[in-house]
């Protein structure tokens, strides 16, 4: 294929996907990149651009805001702790269904990955629903957990309203977006590699720590970033059955678009809130891809 | 033959979409459903009805533009910033024959001098909603803010109290506790007030508007900080339940928020005559009254009260007493730097532990 | 070997089954619990007589013929089926075009534009799409928060489908061109099959998100225009009754049904190449 065919496939292919993106997205974000630089209205939404004096209304006073009062960066950082649980628990009770699925007979598969699902089509709200019922304190869960701790002297505890009931929610939410990507990543392992290593005297441990896990690692890692990143800006789930300290920064950026109307803040935190998790997936994927290469020249 | 059968359908449901449509939004369940059927009949027309469940909500689709909606139905806080942001028409009082109806208490307040946009609609307040055998077990007031503030009733209900996850009903209540107005904007006494809640917050379930109704009604919370028409319809659902006990409304003494939600016209309604037609059909006793049945608000139509069920209207929660009234006050929209400030107040509340 | 068998295949019917497998399906049933523990309770209590549906009460039907009657939730429903099918249509072709594409080629400006929309606050791009839309003087409806859904669902495909193309090797397709391929034909029976299973998890992926959102849709829905979730969480602060139970439970069986007579009517869109 010569150089100008390869330029015109690159550009098929990207290009729809790209043209969507920046009218659709980009664009929009990018008018809620200038709002950051802008006022509040006095009543809601944004001063106008242009004003009175005709001199335009710029200023960094939100960004200046969001430096010198540390309690941002404090939600900021339970945010960060919750999601990176959110993700690591998704992954550990993921990767055994997914992996089920993946080895199960071609005419179960499709059926299992859409019991998967399944759930996710019944609305968010009363799914949470669903859990505060199951943890609520008149519940078997709740009567169990606390009967032990009685049992060892320690007083009953609530198992709503507390991040207890937050995490195990955050985790419900997410589980299918990181099922999915890992099926899709061990659907293609050859069970052939296993077996070969099985005859070379590999146990079931060794077999999954050195050739299913390193393989799966893209999946690994899509997953984690699907889980993750939205996990960041979650509000709703606090708001339903969080305790009163289990604020995140998701509901401080609803506060301002909403409450407080002060739309170029949260502007700012959520830019602020995207970048980080942007440099976060972007970190990830170097240490990645640097790990692989150093695999591949070295082991 | 099937383009004529589909030219044929298609005339056919012509009609129909041509047929005149009123776009109210509106909060759920907020109108009964047999009064929308009756002006459908009346007006020969459609109601389509839009949800939010905030104030705020609507303000911000607003704020950003949006348009087709007819009615509006916001609170009277929230009437100040759309008037002032130049969202609303103008309404002919002369189309408003029934505006007679309502009490001149809720006419012409500083929210909208004259009544130039808005006309009172339904109202609630903001109370104590609490399990009347556990309170009563527990030796526990339920006529003062000081049980979800003071940490010496606290303990005896530890986690089994919520609040409202609103910055402005919370402080509200902690001002009015404390012996100010609840729309005091002083700086030191909004601090004295942080205080106050910071303090209780260790006591409390959860900031909840949401779900703290459920919870109240099968007894996991005793005590919730609420909206009497919830309040209401929890101790309904108790009873239709069969539980033990009951669930009141407690009226704190030292006074608590009024809501008044009012109708107004959006300025690019699509429809304002019929927009003035309903506003005139709701303000008629009869139907204005259907919804204080449905849901236990309160009603500043004069003329409804010879609709509303007697066991309503003896409900001071409902209906208060001169002296209670006295006490209620409709909160007032802040300024942007007030906001801000409250903002800020409200995320380290949150934070603080 | 034996024809029609891969190799794979023979070595599995040799070997003994796996020591390590009773952990696995242990782990795997305790993940399928985990997540129908909710469900069961949703379809429970669908038949709950209690308003509030917080706790047991006693069995009725009551709820199920008020969603008979209920015009508007069942528009509601029928539009969130609507919207969330022609996204993720459109959704996961873009996707896919997009995950092949960053796999393929060294691109700076397409993983940035793919990876925001799945970082950047709801509601933040539903107040900017909004505002875009109303800049544009594009009338709001279903066809707004279509739009709306397909940006923030692209990224979401186009990451799984990345994932699957990870590693994968070069050589068949060089084979298929060598062999006097286009680069359509190359694509559409060497490509695709191997990536089938990204794209479906894509697929599923974007329809779930779609007949879920809120804020977004909150958003960019026009006046009249009620799908499923804005009708419910317009409910949260009075009573989010059974029939909300009803309608999901009813709404979940619909898509299953719907899903697997889709399934059926175009099997060799969605069976891998392994069995041809």
């Amino acid at each position: 294929m010569n150089r100008r065919g390869e330029k015109f496939g690159k550009w098929l292919v990207s290009g729809p996907p790209i043209l969507y993106l920046l009218l659709f997205f980009a664009i929009p974000a990018l008018i809620m990149v200038l709002a950051s630089f802008r006022s509040a209205g006095e009543f809601g939404g944004l001063a106008p651009l242009i004003d009175d004096a005709g001199k335009p209304d710029l200023n960094v006073e939100s960004y200046v805001r969001f430096f010198t009062e540390p309690v941002y960066a404090q939600v900021f950082v339970k945010s960060f702790m919750y999601a990176l649980a959110t993700t690591l628990i998704c992954l550990l009770i993921a990767y055994p269904l997914a992996t089920l699925i993946a080895k199960s007979a071609k005419k179960h598969r499709d059926l299992l990955l859409l019991l998967v699902i399944l759930p996710f089509w019944s609305n968010f709200l009363i799914r949470v629903y669903a859990w505060m019922i199951v943890l609520g304190p008149q519940a078997a869960l709740a009567r169990t957990v606390n009967g032990v701790l009685g049992w060892m002297g320690i007083g009953p505890v609530s198992l709503l309203f507390s991040a207890f009931a937050v995490l195990v929610c955050l985790v419900y939410v997410h589980l299918p977006f990181m099922v999915l990507p890992l099926y899709a990543n061990l659907e293609k392992h050859d069970q052939a590699l296993l077996d070969a290593a099985q005859d070379l005297g590999a146990n079931g441990w060794q077999r999954f720590w050195r050739i299913t896990f390193p393989l799966s690692l893209p999946g690994v890692y899509a997953g984690a970033a699907l889980v993750f990143i939205p996990a960041l800006g979650i509000f709703a789930i606090p708001d339903i059955l969080g305790g009163p300290n289990d604020s995140l920064i998701g509901n401080v950026i609803k506060q301002q678009f909403l409450e407080t109307r002060d739309w170029p803040f949260g502007s700012v935190l959520s830019i602020v809130l995207t970048v980080a998790a942007l440099a976060l997936a972007g970190l990830a994927a170097w240490v990645g891809a640097r790990s692989t290469s150093r695999e591949a020249s070295g082991a | 033959m099937k383009r004529a059968l589909a030219l044929l359908f298609c005339l056919a449901a012509l009609p129909a979409l041509a047929k005149d449509t009123l776009n109210l939004y509106n909060w759920n369940n907020y109108i009964a459903p047999e009064t929308i059927k009756r002006f459908e009949e009346l007006c020969k027309c459609e109601v389509k009805q839009t949800y939010y469940s905030d104030n705020e909500e609507l303000l911000a689709k607003l704020a950003a533009g949006a348009k087709g909606y007819d009615i509006l139905v916001p609170t009277s806080n929230a009437v100040t910033p759309l008037i002032k942001g130049g969202q609303l028409k103008p309404i002919d009082k002369t189309k408003l024959t029934n505006l007679k109806n309502i009490d001149a208490k809720y006419m012409n307040t500083s929210f909208d001098q004259d009544n130039k946009y808005s006309v009172p609609y339904a109202m609630s307040t903001t109370i104590l909603g609490y399990n009347a055998e556990k309170m009563k077990e527990l030796g526990l007031p339920t006529d003062t803010w000081a049980v979800i503030f003071e940490p010496k009733y606290l303990e005896k209900v530890k986690g089994k109290v919520t609040v409202l996850d609103s910055s402005s009903e919370l402080f509200a209540a902690a001002l009015k506790y404390l012996g100010y107005s609840a729309n005091d904007t002083d700086e030191k006494h909004w601090k004295e007030a942080a205080d106050l809640i910071k303090r209780a917050k260790p006591y409390w379930a959860a900031f909840n508007a949401s779900s703290y109704i459920k919870e109240l009604t099968v007894g996991n919370i005793w005590l919730a900080h609420g909206y009497s028409n919830d309040i209401f319809q929890a101790n309904l659902d108790a009873q239709a339940a069969g539980r033990k006990f009951q669930i009141l409304q407690g009226m704190p003494k030292e006074g608590a928020v009024l809501a008044v939600d009012n109708m107004v016209i959006h300025k690019d309604a699509p429809r304002p005559d019929l927009a003035l037609q309903f506003m005139n059909f709701m303000l008629e006793g009869k139907n204005s009254a259907e919804l204080t049945n449905l849901i236990g608000s309160g009603n500043p139509n004069t003329d409804a009260v010879k609709y509303i069920k007697p066991a309503l209207l003896k409900n001071p929660a409902i209906f208060p007493d001169a002296g209670v009234a006295a006490k209620l006050e409709q909160l007032k929209d802040l300024t942007s730097a007030q906001r801000k400030l409250r903002g800020k107040m409200w995320t380290e509340i949150k934070a603080s532990r | 070997m034996p024809s029609g068998q891969t190799r794979s295949q023979v070595r599995v019917q040799n070997r003994p089954r796996n020591r390590h497998s009773a952990l696995l399906w242990t782990a795997a049933i305790a993940g399928y619990a985990f997540l129908y523990l909710p469900l069961v309770i949703v379809v429970v209590y669908s038949f709950n007589d209690s308003r509030l549906n917080a706790e047991w009460v006693g069995f009725t039907l009551d709820w199920y013929r008020k969603l008979a009657h209920n015009e508007e939730m069942q528009q509601a429903a029928a539009n969130s089926l609507i919207i969330a099918f022609m996204t993720s249509l459109v959704a996961t072709s873009l996707g896919t075009m997009a995950g092949v594409a960053m796999h393929k080629y060294k691109l700076r400006l397409l993983p940035i534009l793919v990876l925001t929309p799945i970082a950047i606050p709801e509601i933040l791009m539903g107040v900017s799409l909004l505002i875009f839309f109303v800049l544009l003087d594009f009338s709001l409806g279903l066809v707004s928060v279509t739009l709306a859904h397909i940006a923030f669902c692209i990224g979401f495909v186009a990451i799984v489908v990345r994932s699957r193309l990870a590693g994968m090797d070069e050589s068949l397709t060089e084979a298929a061109r060598d062999c006097g391929a286009s680069p359509w034909q190359s694509f559409r029976y060497v490509t695709l099959p191997l990536i089938m299973p990204g794209v479906i998890a894509g697929a599923l992926m974007a329809f779930t998100l779609s007949i879920d959102d809120f804020v977004i849709t909150f958003f960019t829905a026009g006046a009249g225009t009620v799908t499923l979730p804005l009708q419910i969480y317009s409910m949260i602060k009075i009573a989010v009754t059974p029939e909300v139970n009803a309608v999901s439970t009813l709404l979940m069986l619909l898509t299953l049904v719907l899903i697997v007579i889709a399934t059926k009517l175009s099997p060799s869109l969605l069976r891998s190449n392994q069995e041809n």
